[in-house]
């Protein structure tokens, strides 16, 4: 227990301050790296809708992955798994819908993910071991699973219906992944906010003793998160396939460390019981921001490695170092 | 055995009679009985290893006993877990609080409880709006109810732990050495809620190392020794020495 | 089902093409185009002021950034300076065919002239590069072009190694070093890879039909470059008695160089391709290796380049253009360096040579 006197020292202005910065470093980040660019980048390009859209569209995957994360680390767990599962999902999806069509397709795509995540979860919540390592062996099975599937060969997605409904279609005029993206953040921040589950999520990464004697089911919790992850990593695969009208072994797997990122950097902590929908999509959309901008500024891939790294690093750092103390 | 103190009236709200618990073969409480009632606040005390956590965990339905009977106002219940205490009307304090350090004060006095409205949303306002009568009611001198946990002081946290457990018990509440960690000013603080619960009507069993806390706060102290109850005593009627004696064995210390 | 039945077939006639090299002896293109030398690419001065004038900018959109990369990237950035060309955005898609579409779509903000890229995955990147072709930029690709994309309509050329004379130097290069004769390990690319496969086909064409003294005793795929040691450390162990071992590139062939230190074997000689600096190093100082076969990337870039800024004034070129490679041994490192990366032989291996 902290004790009574460090606690009650120099409390009211410190907890205010606190509280602003850390929520808010995300958004500070993304507005400050937007003006940057948009004042270099003026002539380049930069600020076109087309460019500023294209942002969007090419972060979808990787946004709702985030989602999925967000849940998985406030309960104070960790899902690696995600960097494969997507490509399981994409490959399950595109091998079952050339056989039978655009509806088995689909549910091949997100049942995939969702088994990722019943094996994840079963493993962590039942058989009690730590989510760190069994994601990271099933990072790599999957992995395995994914290559031996189809030989490493890539597998093509004619079906028109789900390309345009995945990937390059659009209603009302907005691009389908705008869609796609837009409503797994409403849906994921309505739950991880205003529902019960949300807040059982947050007491279990926050003091999983404290849940479990308040009444919490803390190991179904835990099934749970992390079948949201791979549900959302099989939508990710699904969105990957439409948008390449192709799957193949090798989606996904640079995207584990972007995903991560971007979830820290949104303000959600590593440890758990505390964390944002919103913040997430900021800080995937600021990872997207970064790729783009730094190519545009015609920087050697080296460089641009180098940049985005020291970002990444900075804005990681203020928004841990102000959650700790 | 049994003491009938004048304070208290009406049927107790807890009655444990004969209750015996082992673990493999070896016992860790023997014919111990009880009651507690409503308005009344019991001390129990004892060394360390004498058994006071087990009795708290029989009581919170962490533990079922090996044999014996628990009586919740004249009705015998058997409970195999935490869940069906509370549902009995008894809340316990943990000595680590079982608080949600990141969470507000109001996600904690509902933690596992949270009301919901038509939608299925969380009812905050509601929440929000108990917490503040509560707080109040209690004197728990807190920032407000969005307060985090881990921005108060052991004592507030000792207070919402407290608030937390009297929003929810109708019969008992159990206090698990609610001091340890607090200053003198905040454990001054924390005794006068206790105190002030008296006056809801409901239960009180505490277990405190500080004879002077027992003395102060309860009506009745029962003493624990190695497993076996040694003697209740009222506390009007008894001394420190007499207590000292009962927890160590020693009659002329 | 017609579906899968179509997909095979299709798979069929892919791998039909490919294997026309090992009738034929010579690398053709990934649609079974003829090969045509990389020299024959010129521009007059004419052309050359032309392009000049004409305020181009270049965008560079690799796969992935490799010492192969980098130089073809060199080369590529060289041409391209010297006629006058800007390069506005250089990508890498971290081998990840949608970031590598990602990628197209960025550096499209730019409206570059030219897009010069390696696709990570022909069979399907004709997604990939429709924006770049829609909006009319210039596509000129290295090693592969995108599945259904037709020469001089949709792209200027691809450029690429002799993949075959790769594969064919390497038995020479092997031959020479074992005397014509001895038992040879085979670690080839277990993938569908256009590039490896030709040229790990044509090593082992060669030792079959010009080389009735030398057999391939042991056969060893190779799907992940991670676990190369393991490979070899158990070809070694099976096949103690190997006169030499052909590697499908320079890294896993550094794994199983660790293996033959480890087991005491300074017998086995290595014969891989592209240039390494440790194996070099080893060549050099009379360790296993005995031959590195290199392409000549930085002629590569430099082709592709040309041939791009070419278009932009109207001249065509042939579909599939390939630069020459060499046979490194001990007495030609320092020029082949110079030849295959444009740099100068490392200051180890430079330091080793006196």
């Amino acid at each position: 227990m902290p004790s009574a006197n460090t606690a009650a020292s120099g409390r009211p202005n410190g907890f205010a301050n606190r509280i602003n910065l850390q929520q808010y470093v995300v958004y500070f980040g993304f507005l400050a790296i937007f003006l940057f660019f948009a004042i270099v980048l003026r002539d380049s390009g930069f600020l076109t809708v087309r460019n500023l859209s294209n942002i969007v569209l090419q972060t979808a995957p990787a946004t709702i992955m985030a989602i999925g994360l967000v849940f998985v680390m406030s309960a104070g767990e960790i899902d690696l798994s995600i960097g494969s599962t997507v490509a399981v999902s994409a490959l399950a999806a595109a091998v079952t819908m050339n056989d039978y069509g655009l509806v088995a397709g689909v549910l091949a795509g997100l049942g995939a993910g969702l088994l990722v995540g019943l094996l994840n979860g079963a493993l962590v919540a039942y058989v009690k071991l730590p989510s760190f390592l069994v994601t990271l062996a099933t990072l790599g099975l999957f992995a395995g699973v994914s290559r031996s599937m189809t030989d490493l060969r890539s597998i093509p997605v004619t079906n028109g219906t789900f390309t345009g409904f995945f990937g390059s279609g659009a209603f009302l005029g907005i691009p389908s992944l705008i869609w796609w993206t837009a409503i797994a953040v409403a849906i994921g921040h309505l739950i991880y906010r205003e529902t019960r589950f949300g807040a059982h999520v947050l007491a279990v990464g926050d003091n999983s003793r404290a849940a479990g004697v308040s009444g919490i089911s803390v190991p179904r919790i835990r099934l749970t998160v992390l079948m949201i992850s791979g549900g959302l990593a099989g939508l990710a695969g699904l969105l990957y396939a439409g948008r390449l009208q192709a799957a193949k072994y090798t989606l996904g797997e640079t995207d584990l460390m972007t995903v991560i990122a971007a979830v820290i950097v949104g303000g959600t902590l590593l440890n758990g019981g505390k964390g944002s929908i919103i913040g997430a999509l900021v800080g995937s959309l600021m990872m997207g921001m970064l790729n783009n901008g730094l190519i545009l500024m015609g920087l050697s891939v080296s460089d641009q490695m180098i940049v985005r790294g020291l970002i990444i690093l900075a804005a990681v750092a203020v928004s841990l170092r102000e959650k700790s103390r | 055995m049994t003491v009938n103190a004048e304070a208290t009236q009406g049927a107790p709200v807890l009655r444990l009679q004969d209750i015996r618990k082992s673990f493999g073969g070896i016992v860790a409480i023997e014919n111990f009985s009880l009651e507690v009632y409503p308005g009344e606040i019991v001390a129990l005390v004892g060394d360390n290893g004498a058994g006071k956590s087990t009795l708290i965990k029989i009581i919170s339905g962490v533990h079922p006993p090996t044999s014996g009977t628990m009586t919740i106002e004249g009705e015998t219940v058997t409970m195999s877990n935490a869940t069906m205490a509370r549902a009995h009307g008894i809340e316990v304090v943990y000595q680590d609080l079982a608080l949600a350090d990141q969470q507000s004060v109001y996600m904690n006095m509902f933690l596992g409880r949270e009301p919901t409205n038509r939608f299925g949303l969380l009812d905050r306002r509601r929440m929000i709006d108990e917490t503040e009568k509560l707080v109040k009611e209690l004197d728990v001198r807190i920032p407000s109810a969005h307060a985090t946990i881990r921005d108060l002081s052991g004592g507030q946290r000792q207070g919402v732990a407290i608030a937390r457990a009297t929003h929810w018990a109708s019969k008992l509440i159990l206090l698990d050495e609610p001091t340890a960690a607090l200053g003198v000013a905040e454990t001054a603080k924390v005794e006068e809620i206790v105190q002030s619960l008296k006056s809801r009507n409901i239960g009180v069993l505490i277990i405190s190392h500080s004879l002077d806390q027992v003395f102060k706060l309860s009506d009745r102290i029962c003493v624990l020794r190695r497993g076996k109850q040694i003697g209740v005593r009222e506390t009007a009627k008894t001394d420190k020495n007499e207590i000292i004696a009962m927890i160590t064995g020693l009659q002329h210390s | 089902m017609r579906k899968e039945v179509t997909r095979l077939a299709l798979l069929a006639t892919m791998w039909a093409t490919t294997s026309v090299y090992a009738a034929d002896g010579v690398t053709t293109g990934p649609h079974g185009e003829k090969p045509t030398p990389a020299a024959s690419v010129t521009l007059t001065a004419a052309e050359e002021t032309q392009i000049k004038d004409g305020k181009f900018t270049a965008a560079l959109v690799w796969h992935e950034m490799s010492e192969y990369t980098n130089a073809v990237n060199n080369g590529a950035q060289d041409e391209f300076k010297r006629l006058g060309i800007e390069v506005v955005a250089q990508t890498d898609a971290g081998f990840d065919a949608a970031r590598q579409k990602a990628d197209v779509e960025t550096v499209l903000a730019k409206n570059p002239s030219i897009i010069v890229s390696l696709p990570v995955d022909p069979a399907t990147a004709a997604v990939v590069y429709d924006p770049a072709r829609t909006a009319g930029t210039k596509l000129a690709f290295v090693d592969n072009s995108p599945a259904g994309y037709v020469h001089g309509k949709d792209y200027v050329t691809i450029v690429s190694d002799d993949l075959f004379q790769m594969g064919n130097k390497a038995a020479i290069a092997m031959a020479h070093a074992l005397g014509n004769k001895g038992k040879i390990g085979y670690i080839y690319h277990d993938a569908d890879f256009y590039v490896t496969n030709q040229r790990d086909g044509a090593f082992k064409a060669t030792i079959g039909q010009d080389y009735p003294d030398m057999q391939i005793v042991a056969e060893a795929g190779m799907a992940d470059p991670a676990r190369s040691e393991e490979i070899a450390q158990g070809m070694i162990t099976q096949n103690p008695d190997l006169d030499g071992i052909y590697v499908t590139w320079a890294e896993p062939a550094l794994s199983v160089l660790s293996s033959l230190r480890g087991a005491g074997n300074t017998h086995t000689k290595i014969v891989t391709l592209d240039l390494n600096e440790p194996a070099a190093l080893d060549m050099v100082k009379g360790g296993n290796v005995a031959a590195l076969v290199a392409d000549e990337a930085y002629n590569i870039g430099v082709t592709v380049a040309r041939a791009a800024a070419g278009s932009l004034v109207g001249k065509s070129s042939q579909p599939f253009l390939v630069v020459d490679s060499l046979a490194v041994t001990k007495d030609t490192v320092a020029d082949g360096w110079k030849k295959s990366l444009n740099k100068d032989v490392p200051a180890t291996i430079a330091d080793a040579l006196k």
